[in-house]
């Protein structure tokens, strides 16, 4: 508990710096936000019209006051306005976006890391026969690919020639978004091809790491005694081996999240996948600095969310970070 | 208390190390017996083979080790040539294993409980959860934990409670012999010398056989019946315990007692072996210990001698020197 509590205090602290960051960085830069839009309007703005803009991005006043102003809004949701999609509220495109990308993510991670680490495990259990030396060099190239490449492929594939999955969207744009079978449905089979491209170049990853750690751990004495013991093969690869190599997996998956979730955006660019990296490619395109900044917060608080949930499986994996 | 009827009968055993493109012998055809009730140590220096042999005689040997020849009879049987039934049936319920450090050898993630309760289960289903779970409550009292700490986990204990556990764990089935691999060399000496009293003490009572592997002679001679020196893959001396010290026959036996000290007497200079173990890629022609040998002769360096019984001595050894 002591641990958790330590932990937790770490991510708050860890989130005030990056809300702060947040503040100052775009204020660091050369020409405010508000520039863009008050310059297409080529000087038919007046004085008050531009003083009335600057203020809705937060922009007047010392920069202490800003401040104060940037973290009520932020406790707010409130993320201001977009520039591209003017006058929609950030937090909105925010989240309709982040839905999707959580969608596409989520289910990628769950399946790379489930079967990666099921490979990984019966590829170090059965090291140097038949399926280790298959598939354990063909998950190492998997893993290399980069997942513009293998997205490309897959759209290529299997929407432009052989048409068996669409060529964009999330759902089926006739459909009433609603917790019925029919919209879930549309939903998979827009989000087939996407997650199978974050899927293939990801579970090798999980493969290999599985499969270091349970190699190391072969041969650890406890281990060893296990298989003295006359245990069956399957508990000891599994309450012995493997339950002590999840471990390591749990912290790197925590540290991947951020990384995953920065990735989707090449593979939702190619899919026209309306995710988070779909939305943040235009809003850099197009210098919309309030989304900019809200999908940075929204990444760093979901690596900080994603690491403290790993830290509680920790804790309930691990017996021996429960105490102190 | 030992009886003379010979329980395990290892002959010619050999191991073999496979590299890429070596093989290194670790134990070169060695004969030896453990009687019924006997204590029986496998003393050496590190690399020669101690940890191997008994690796061999657990049925553990795994790539790259590789059991090449020879037999394991356990009561007449070969163990070597068991059937994967009869294997999960040797292993526990008639041999166990102690390993040298505890931490190591509990699982840090599941409760001792289970670790204990999971061998009584695998090999006797029919007592089920309850039963089982009375059995490791029993063999919890049998070495001195309260049984209400039998859910925490390994690192809520102390080094020498660690290895109480590992010993009730080894006991759990009440096996023939428990191969013990330097179960106390990772414990301080006061820890040491209750967990070898302990032993001693359960092994009067429950009449198991134990090999027992360690560097440390002084604390091997005081609670073995019969001691195996090993040199470089191959038995030179294998003699009562107490003849070890007192009236060694090979000179590496010789050499071996005098590098420890004595407790009691005069100090006395330590004079140690000198030179190293001979590569096992690359060995000498003869003996393996003639290049380190003060008293090795022209015969030595060709020819290997072969272990003998000397009833004079009531010990076996293999060197020239006694002929």
């Amino acid at each position: 508990m002591v641990f958790l509590l330590r932990r937790l205090a770490f991510y708050v602290a860890a989130l005030f710096v990056a809300i702060t960051l947040n503040f100052f960085i775009p204020r660091l830069m050369p020409g405010d936000p508000s520039a863009r839009i008050i310059a297409s309007f080529q000087g038919r703005l007046n004085e008050a019209q531009v003083e009335a803009i600057r203020k809705s991005y937060g922009l007047t006043g010392s920069l202490w006051e800003q401040y104060v102003t940037y973290l009520g809004s932020v406790a707010r949701l409130d993320f201001g306005i977009s520039t591209v999609q003017f006058p929609e509220p950030t937090a909105s495109l925010l989240f309709y976006g982040a839905t999707w990308t959580l969608v596409l993510v989520g289910i990628a991670i769950f399946f790379a890391f489930i079967i990666g680490s099921m490979m990984g495990i019966h590829a170090a259990w059965n090291r140097g026969r038949f399926f280790d030396s298959v598939f354990t060099p063909i998950n190492v190239m998997l893993n290399a690919f980069t997942p513009a490449v293998v997205a490309l492929l897959l759209f290529y594939a299997f929407s432009l020639q052989l048409k068996w999955f669409p060529l964009g969207r999330a759902h089926d744009p006739s459909l009433m978004p609603g917790f019925d079978l029919q919209f879930i449905g549309s939903v998979l089979y827009h989000a087939t091809l996407p997650v199978l491209s974050i899927f293939l170049v990801s579970f090798g990853g999980w493969h290999l790491g599985m499969r270091n750690v349970m190699i190391n751990l072969l041969n650890e004495d406890f281990v060893i005694l296990a298989r003295a013991k006359g245990l069956s093969d399957r508990r000891v690869r599994y309450r012995y081996v493997a339950r002590n190599a999840i471990l390591p997996q749990i912290t790197s998956l925590a540290l991947s999240v951020g990384f995953l979730l920065g990735g989707a955006l090449v593979t939702e660019q190619v899919f026209n996948y309306p995710g988070l990296g779909k939305f943040t490619f235009t809003a850099i395109q197009s210098r919309d600095f309030s989304f900019i900044q809200g999908q940075l917060l929204l990444l760093t608080m979901s690596v900080l969310v994603a690491n403290l949930l790993s830290d509680i499986a920790n804790v309930i994996l691990d017996p021996r970070l429960r105490k102190g | 208390m030992s009886s003379d009827r010979a329980m395990i009968e290892v002959r010619n055993l050999t191991v073999d190390y496979i590299g890429e493109n070596s093989v290194a012998r670790a134990v070169n055809g060695i004969d030896f017996d453990i009687r019924e009730g006997e204590a029986f140590g496998l003393a050496g220096e590190s690399g020669c083979g101690k940890s191997t042999v008994a690796f061999a005689l657990a049925r553990l040997t795994r790539l790259p080790g590789l059991v090449s020849g020879g037999q394991v009879r356990l009561n007449g049987e070969d163990v070597l040539n068991f059937d994967k039934a009869r294997l999960k049936a040797y292993r526990w319920n008639e041999v166990s294993f102690v390993f040298q450090s505890a931490m190591n050898a509990l699982n840090p993630v599941i409760p001792v409980s289970e670790q204990i309760m999971d061998v009584i289960q695998t090999h006797k289903p029919e007592l089920g959860q309850q039963g089982a779970r009375e059995r490791a409550v029993e063999l919890f009292e049998l070495v001195g934990i309260p049984p209400r700490r039998l859910d925490d986990f390994p690192h809520q204990f102390s080094g020498g409670m660690r290895q109480r556990i590992c010993i009730a764990i080894a006991l759990a089935l009440n096996p023939k012999l428990i191969i013990m691999d330097e179960p106390t060399t990772a414990l301080d000496v006061v820890v040491q010398r209750d967990i070898i009293e302990q032993i001693v003490e359960l092994k009067s009572r429950l009449g198991f056989s134990v090999l027992f592997i360690t560097h440390d002679l002084g604390l091997m001679i005081e609670f073995c019946d019969r001691i195996g020196v090993m040199y470089s893959g191959e038995l030179v001396e294998v003699a009562p315990a107490e003849s070890i010290l007192t009236n060694p026959q090979h000179p590496y036996t010789r050499a071996l007692g005098n590098s420890f000290p004595p407790l009691t007497g005069p100090r006395v200079r330590l004079e140690g072996i000198a030179g190293t173990p001979p590569d096992l890629r690359a060995l000498p022609q003869g003996c393996r210990f003639a290049p380190r040998c003060p008293h090795a002769m022209d015969q030595c360096r060709v020819q290997p001698p072969e272990l003998r019984y000397y009833p004079q001595h009531r010990s076996e050894a293999a060197c020239h020197l006694l002929n």
